[in-house]
């Protein structure tokens, strides 16, 4: 669905935030992108709809090549959440704000009002569609922002830092969203901070650091012990369940609770 | 001593109160940890035991904050800021774009109180011994990565040697290096005896840094006692806080019919590497 | 005369936008002072065109007329807030707050003027940042900045609110964040730094004050145009 060749990104000012990436994602993968602020991560993403333009390499998305193609030509398959609610939120009225993207991708009326009754009822937003924004608290805006990405009905949904400020029912709807996007067949992609949110909700884990892709597998084999070195080299640390779990010695991966009470189990069962 | 006796708040323009009736009392020294879901009024608390609001931002304060055992109604906010001072989530707002280096940054609230050049140099050497900020006390405050620009924020206002000092989910905007930076000063300072109340979503930092923890819902204190008794309770997360790691990992292996001790010496284990 | 439309473009034309070439932030300026200005200049403008008495009328929407005196009185205000923007702007952008503070001080003025300007200075580079992400963020929802003009001018509104609304929260961060730092204490202050002045500067400076008084005598003796 998206594949990268070869990427390099150099900013105006000289810096080189993406050195040489090669990334190939399927239709339907759920996908994770973790490192460091500056690692390159969002400058990454920003290219799968066309935001940032290749200083070296290519970028193709469902089969065509992004050079030269408008953003608002790529929003139609990549929808791209960011991190700032506030950065982007501009109606007076949750529906008209949810309804700005599909209606940018020419979504006819009859099918808008149903597709954005849907992005509401997913975010948990549906009883506040007359509600002013602002009115919502931080954590129900960041909602609305998601809602409105997910009203685009793209095939690609990137969500830039989704648990970032959340509170614990927020990011529990996050988690529910991203689950349901998979299931659903659209590929996700989602950069977050937060290992275990990581590590419990996507299925491949990428890890990126100084503009280059480090560490690329699932969830088991990213957390394992023997990624630890490179995972530490990036200032970041496995989940806690990971980490007990290698300390206990039960000899594979549990980069989830599930994974370790598992293992716990087997290990028990077996009399270690 | 901090407290706050029966602090109900609503903000200027609005007629709904977003604190009701809170009593929250820190005492020298001691270390408070401060969650509930969003809008809950963790802002807004921080705000209101900072002194700032209403003293900078207006609306309308019934009940009392005693700092030190001085009644805080009516003051300057300059006058608050040698008793308690508050840190922000967005470490680039905190910078005051005056500063040619970290250590001028640092020292301008010293130099705001009107101290001697001496006195100020001195303040500003102990804030930056103390965060362990000689390495990056000649750059630009604008060179600096979140976790670092937050590291001189709070070092900014040590050099003002507060009595207490309010952190409002400081490591929110951080990535995982800066938000292991900012734990580190914190746990610095509580060996200092600094008296912090720090509000957070993760518990993952709360959890052995503090002495106490309340939980604020709607605005009101709906829990407030010993930080092990807290975060290990079933209800936090009914409360709308995520708890702990170790506490939701023990809960699973409990629930699976595992040994939940195995978990506590394995992330006790795994917290000492 | 000097009045009208042709001393606020002078003034905009021979002495900011100079000034703003050299300092290198001119691209900025004019970016920063157009989204500074739309609301209040969309209001000005529809209140002018409709309201103001005159005799020429261009078109009638309902029960108001728009007069050619109203637009004239409209585009005169327009070039007005746009230099006074543009002005404030350009200081904005080229002042470096250090030497403003120290140069309040040395004059024996309290720097908690400074301070107290120095949240909304701070905040006017960041505008053209933020706009930029919020520019991103709405074209990645399918807004086409990149078509027609009329798509591009359609464009411009969902970025409005945003800009502004986040550019005052970010003024109303950083003055609670001074605030919590003392720095609208009156009093005294000893700063660590020092800014040297130069023959030039002074010289600048002079003539520029000479000029204020010269441009308000005039006005207030009816010898300068003001708006119609």
């Amino acid at each position: 669905m998206i594949d990268v060749r070869g990427l390099a990104h150099v900013y105006a000012d000289g810096t080189r935030a993406i050195d040489d990436v090669s990334l190939a994602i399927g239709a339907g993968e759920s996908i994770a992108i973790i490192g460091q602020n500056g690692s390159g991560k969002s400058t990454l993403v920003r290219h799968f709809n066309g935001l940032l333009h290749a200083t070296e390499g290519e970028v193709f998305v469902d089969g065509a090549n992004v050079r030269g193609r408008r953003v608002a030509h790529l929003a139609a398959t990549v929808g791209l959440l960011f991190q700032d609610p506030d950065r982007q939120i501009f109606a007076g009225r949750v529906r008209a704000e949810v309804e700005f993207g599909p209606r940018n991708l020419g979504v006819p009326a009859a099918k808008l009002s149903a597709t954005v009754a849907a992005a509401l009822e997913a975010t948990g937003l549906a009883g506040d569609a007359n509600a002013n924004p602002y009115d919502l608290g931080y954590s129900r805006r960041k909602l609305l922002a998601l809602a409105s990405v997910l009203a685009m009905q793209t095939p690609v949904v990137v969500l830039d830092e989704p648990t970032t400020g959340q509170d614990a029912r927020g990011l529990a709807r996050v988690q529910r969203i991203v689950t349901d996007l998979t299931a659903a067949g659209r590929t996700v992609i989602g950069i977050s901070h937060d290992m275990r949110f990581v590590a419990e909700t996507f299925h491949r884990v990428v890890v990126m650091r100084a503009g280059r892709i480090v560490l690329d597998g699932s969830p088991q084999t990213v957390f394992a012990e023997e990624s630890w070195p490179t995972l530490a080299s990036t200032y970041l640390e496995p989940p806690l369940p990971a980490r007990v779990g290698a300390r206990l010695g039960l000899g594979l991966a549990t980069p989830t609770e599930a994974a370790l009470v598992t293992a716990l189990a087997a290990a028990t069962a077996s009399g270690t | 001593m901090l407290e706050l006796r029966d602090a109900s708040y609503r903000y200027p323009g609005y007629a709904k109160e977003v604190l009701v009736g809170v009593d929250l009392v820190v005492g020298d020294g001691e270390i408070v940890g401060l969650v509930g879901p969003n809008e809950a009024g963790k802002s807004t608390l921080c705000l209101v035991a900072s002194g700032l609001a209403p003293a900078s931002i207006g609306g309308k304060l019934t009940g009392t904050l005693t700092i030190d055992g001085e009644a805080m109604t009516d003051r300057k906010t300059h006058e608050l800021a040698e008793r308690v001072v508050i840190c922000f989530q967005n470490p680039n707002t905190q910078r005051s774009g005056i500063a040619a280096t970290v250590f001028e940054e640092i020292a301008l609230g010293p130099m705001n109180l009107g101290l001697p050049v001496p006195e100020v140099i001195v303040r500003t050497r102990e804030a930056i011994a103390l965060l362990r900020l000689e390495p990056i006390m000649e750059r630009h405050p604008t060179r600096l990565s979140g976790g670092q620009a937050q590291l001189v924020a709070i070092a900014s206002l040590l050099a003002m040697r507060p009595g207490h000092v309010i952190l409002d989910e400081p490591t929110a905007q951080l990535d995982p290096a800066g938000t292991r930076m900012v734990g580190e000063a914190l746990r610095q300072m509580a060996e200092r005896g600094t008296s912090l109340l720090l509000a957070e979503h993760k518990t993952d930092l709360l959890d052995g840094l503090c002495g106490r923890i309340v939980v604020i819902d709607e605005g009101a204190i709906v829990r407030d006692g010993p930080a092990d008794e807290i975060l290990a309770d079933p209800m936090l997360a009914e409360l709308g806080v995520e708890p702990p790691s170790r506490v939701r990992l023990s809960r699973a292996v409990e629930a699976a019919g595992g040994d939940a001790r195995l978990v506590v010496s394995g992330a006790a284990a795994a917290a000492a590497t | 005369m000097l009045g009208g439309y042709l001393g606020p473009l002078a003034i905009i034309g021979l002495t900011i936008l100079p000034a703003a070439v050299v300092a290198g932030v001119a691209g900025r300026l004019v970016r920063i002072s157009f989204l500074l200005t739309l609301p209040i200049a969309i209001s000005v403008v529809l209140v002018s065109v409709f309201t103001r008495a005159g005799e020429t009328v261009l078109f009638t929407i309902g029960p108001f007329d728009a007069t050619a005196e109203g637009v004239d009185f409209a585009g005169q205000t327009l070039v007005r807030l746009f230099a006074i923007s543009t002005a404030i702007g350009l200081f904005g952008l080229t002042t470096d707050p250090r030497a403003f503070v120290f140069d309040l001080e040395r004059r024996r003025l309290s720097p908690r003027f400074a301070f107290v300007a120095l949240a909304t200075l701070e905040a006017v580079p960041a505008m053209v940042e933020r706009a930029a992400v919020i520019q991103a963020a709405q074209r990645a929802r399918g807004l086409d900045t990149e078509g027609s003009v009329r798509a591009r001018l359609r464009g411009v509104m969902p970025l409005v609110g945003p800009v502004i609304l986040s550019s005052l929260t970010e003024v109303e961060e950083r003055s609670l964040a001074l605030e919590v730092r003392a720095f609208g204490r009156p009093g005294r202050r000893h700063l660590l730094w020092w800014i040297p002045d130069s023959g030039a500067q002074l010289t600048v400076r002079i003539l520029a004050i000479g000029a204020l008084v010269v441009a308000t005598v005039l006005r207030v003796t009816g010898n300068l145009d003001g708006l119609p």
